[in-house]
């Protein structure tokens, strides 16, 4: 049976902590940007918690929402790339190629999600950070979209050990890096196609919705919240 | 109908063919800084090549800056000579005779320049022939439904198409001018004339040939500005998603050519010496068509902006109030008064209609129409729908430099070719005074 | 053998060509030049043109070749993108439209180097000099029937007459 792979957020457990951040940046040799950089609206961060703030002091709430990649089963992104570096594959992933890319950037504009970064310079990472970059994960030549992949360096491995040992893929066996590091455990991962599985056990519950869902464009993160 | 019974032959002789010899110190003063500014954005662009796309101003979310702003601006300029001369010349306008050419000749430099922006913007712009569809071994294929291969076939037809259409009236001047030079120029005349000898099979085939061009140039025009809209509007972001950019962007783009236009006929006149040519009656025709685009233009901004704030769409919204009240604000006042209240006072008030005020007017129209493109393509990038990405966009130095650039771009190419060719087409010059049309 | 005319003004030409034609002068014999294009009236010099004909042709060969070309390339290379069809009518029509539209140019273009003579390389007569704004009729006739033509030709207001050797 072919993978779909999908993620499940819970929102009531976010604390805001970013360590899904970090670890993103970690697994996936993610460039890093300084201060004036960020202010430039240059900083890239495949999975961002955006933070959302109700009421008045002092009954303020802030929501926390990680936004990574959404996997959009019909991604605005994709038909509008010219040289066909961004597609879907087989198992549900929206792929960016990024040796086909030729940066118009096209995709990232029309991203209602706004998940898709470019790079604008070479990449540069401050000594002795280049020394820990992650050998799966190609490095982005300047000129170049990325963004979240679902981390498919650990699919894959997953898939490669699993085929080793002739067996399927246990669900919760592939855990992207966001997903293993969060404290909280308020990420899921898994394999939508499986029924049985944690993360469509979580998305057909009443908790779930997905965000822009009205645009249509079937995205594969859900995000679990107290329904108000 | 003013006629210009009263041209001499050997006036035409002198006005017309005299600036194709020598060159004042005007003109090569002209040429130098032209020139001089236009390698300086080359520079600009080669800079950007080597250090990276990030020295230009673009950022997350605004990905799309003053190149695409200057993309749009020069091909919708590229709609001058379209409308002179395949409208004017299907309804047979004899008013034109003047104008087509330095009309075609905009809209053949202007697409040329155009064209490049696409591969200016791009985060790698050495592979750009990857759109483009040729045979490799590793499977790869350009995506035929994105609407910028869309542009590219677009644009790739109608600037074949317009220099098509710029070179078939200029034949006939072309064989005049080979029998009057010599040298390098005679050379060049006699290759481009194709051996032109004036017969009536000739004269018969080519007047089929303009009128068929005349059409389908104006078809492909039409379609042109079009896909370059769609490139907005196919997109699913707030105020772009909008069927009526097609239109909006044909209407926008023949209201700044004939600005192009009338710029260029009005310098050239005083350059050239050509009073006796372009006359008050042609700025004053064009002047009226100008007012008729800025009051179509109007109709098709209100109708935009209503619609928008009508439906109160909380996506839609965030970038209405950006840009009529927001950030942007200061710009979409100077766009309508550029476009809507300038051309309303000194050419809606007859009195106020002279050929230095159609000339003013034309200068605030190409001002207020690249606002226009401004104003369409960063309010909507400024404020996404997920608020957190929200960011705005500043040009940088490197951005600023080629775009000026290409203003002197033109002009270089347009001194070049009024030195080479007979800026009025003599051949239909004389054929409509001598018919009295 | 040719004969070159000098007119000085249009009206005349209309009267002397159907003066030739009248005397027995085939239409494919007689070749008038001039720096303006001239308004014969209908009958006279009259050549059946095809160009439109060249442009439909064009458009539409080169449209069907479009559409064969996109669509068979598009099934080469089945690349999924967002959840939309391999190859869609809509999504490529406006490149079909604009292949459309280069054929219709195409064909204009060929048709009107075809039918105008350019570009042929062949024994060249010099053409006549239009500087003066004259207009110059030319006839190809045999060495016997000089005598009529010239006589027709003066006539109809002809300026001048002369013999220009077919090389």
């Amino acid at each position: 049976m072919e993978h779909r792979w999908g993620m499940a957020i819970d929102l009531d457990r976010c604390t805001g902590c970013e360590a899904c951040v970090a670890a993103c940046h970690a697994e996936n040799n993610v460039p890093l940007s300084n201060p004036e950089q960020a202010a430039q609206g240059r900083a890239i961060h495949w999975i961002r918690v955006d933070r959302y703030y109700e009421g008045e002091f002092p009954d303020v709430r802030i929501k926390y929402m990680p936004v990574l990649c959404q996997q959009c089963d019909a991604a605005p992104c994709e038909p509008v790339c010219p040289v066909y570096a961004t597609y879907h594959n087989p198992e549900g992933l929206n792929v960016q190629v990024y040796n086909r890319c030729v940066g118009t950037r096209y995709c990232a504009n029309n991203c209602p999600y706004s998940v898709r970064f470019f790079d604008w310079f070479e990449p540069h990472w401050p000594a002795p950070l280049e020394l820990q970059h992650n050998p799966d994960v190609a490095i982005r030549p300047a000129g170049v979209m990325e963004k979240c992949t679902f981390c498919v360096q650990r699919i894959q491995r997953a898939q490669r050990d699993a085929k080793a040992e002739n067996r399927p893929i246990a669900d919760g066996e592939v855990q992207p890096a966001c997903v293993q590091s969060c404290p909280a455990e308020a990420m899921t991962f898994g394999n939508l196609n499986d029924p049985e599985s944690k993360v469509s056990r979580l998305a057909a519950s009443g908790r779930a919705t997905r965000l822009l869902e009205d645009l249509g464009a079937q995205p594969k993160v859900f995000y679990l919240q107290r329904a108000k | 109908m003013e006629t210009a019974v009263g041209i001499r032959a050997d006036t035409l002789r002198n006005t017309l063919w005299r600036p194709l010899s020598g060159a004042t110190l005007g003109y090569r003063l002209a040429l130098s800084v032209a020139f001089v500014l236009g390698f300086w954005g080359l520079c600009c662009w080669g800079y950007q090549i080597v250090r990276g796309i990030g020295v230009a101003g673009i950022r997350r979310p605004t990905m799309w800056g003053f190149y695409l702003v200057n993309f749009v601006f020069w091909i919708g300029i590229s709609h001058a000579g379209t409308l002179i001369s395949a409208i004017l010349r299907l309804t047979n306008a004899g008013w034109r005779t003047p104008v087509t050419r330095a009309a075609e000749a905009i809209t053949v430099f202007a697409l040329m320049i155009g064209a490049l922006f696409p591969i200016i913007h791009l985060g790698r712009p050495w592979v750009f022939f990857w759109l483009l569809p040729y045979p490799n071994s590793r499977l790869l294929w350009p995506n035929f439904r994105s609407p910028l291969l869309w542009d590219l076939t677009a644009i790739a037809t109608y600037l074949t198409g317009s220099m098509i259409y710029l070179y078939l009236p200029l034949i006939p001047d072309v064989a005049e001018l080979a029998r009057r030079t010599s040298g390098w120029r005679f050379r060049l005349y006699r290759l481009l004339s194709l051996g032109w000898t004036g017969s009536s099979r000739q004269w018969h085939a080519l007047e089929r040939a303009m009128k068929q061009m005349a059409g389908i140039i104006l078809a492909v025009a039409v379609s042109v500005h079009t896909v370059v809209a769609w490139d907005f509007a196919m997109a699913v972001a707030p105020m772009w998603h909008s069927s009526i950019f097609g239109p909006y962007f044909v209407v926008g783009a023949i209201f700044s050519g004939i600005a192009a236009l009338l710029l260029a006929m009005a310098i050239i006149r005083r350059v050239l010496h050509l009073e006796a040519f372009l006359r008050p009656l042609h700025f004053d025709n064009l002047g009226k068509l100008l007012f008729l685009m800025s009051l179509l233009w109007l109709y098709f901004t209100v109708a935009e902006n209503l619609t928008a704030w009508y439906g109160n769409d909380p996506a839609e919204m965030n970038v209405f109030t950006e840009r009529i009240r927001g950030r942007f604000a200061p710009y979409f006042g100077v766009m309508v008064f550029c476009n809507f209240v300038v051309p309303l006072v000194l050419l809606g008030i007859r009195r106020l209609r002279s050929v230095r005020t159609v000339t003013i007017t034309a200068v605030s129209v190409l001002i207020g129409m690249w606002l226009e493109r401004y104003l369409i393509i960063l309010p909507t990038l400024s404020r996404p729908r997920l608020a957190a990405a929200t960011g705005f966009y500043s040009p940088t130095w490197v951005e600023i430099s080629i775009t000026a650039s290409t203003f002197a771009a033109i002009v270089f190419l347009y001194l070049i070719f009024c030195k080479l060719f007979p800026i009025i087409a003599i051949w239909e010059y004389k054929d409509v005074v001598e018919r009295g049309v | 053998m040719l004969l070159n005319a000098e007119f000085n003004d249009r009206q005349s030409i209309a009267a002397a060509i159907a003066a030739l034609q009248a005397r027995g002068f085939g239409a494919g014999g007689i070749e008038v030049y001039s720096a303006q294009p001239l308004d014969l009236p209908d009958g006279l010099l009259k050549r059946p043109s095809h160009m439109s004909l060249a442009a439909v042709a064009a458009a539409t060969g080169i449209g069907l070749l479009a559409i064969v070309f996109v669509r068979a390339t598009e099934y080469s290379y089945p690349v999924v993108t967002g959840g939309m069809p391999l190859f869609s009518w809509w999504a490529s029509g406006v490149i079909f439209y604009e292949f459309t539209m280069f054929g219709a140019i195409a064909g204009t273009l060929g048709m009107f180097l075809l039918e105008s003579g350019l570009l042929r390389r062949g024994p060249s007569i010099p053409a006549p000099n239009l500087t003066d704004g004259r207009i110059h009729v030319r006839i190809s006739c045999e060495p016997e029937n000089i005598g009529p033509a010239t006589e027709c030709l003066y006539l109809t207001g002809a300026t001048r007459v002369e013999m220009v050797e077919k090389q």
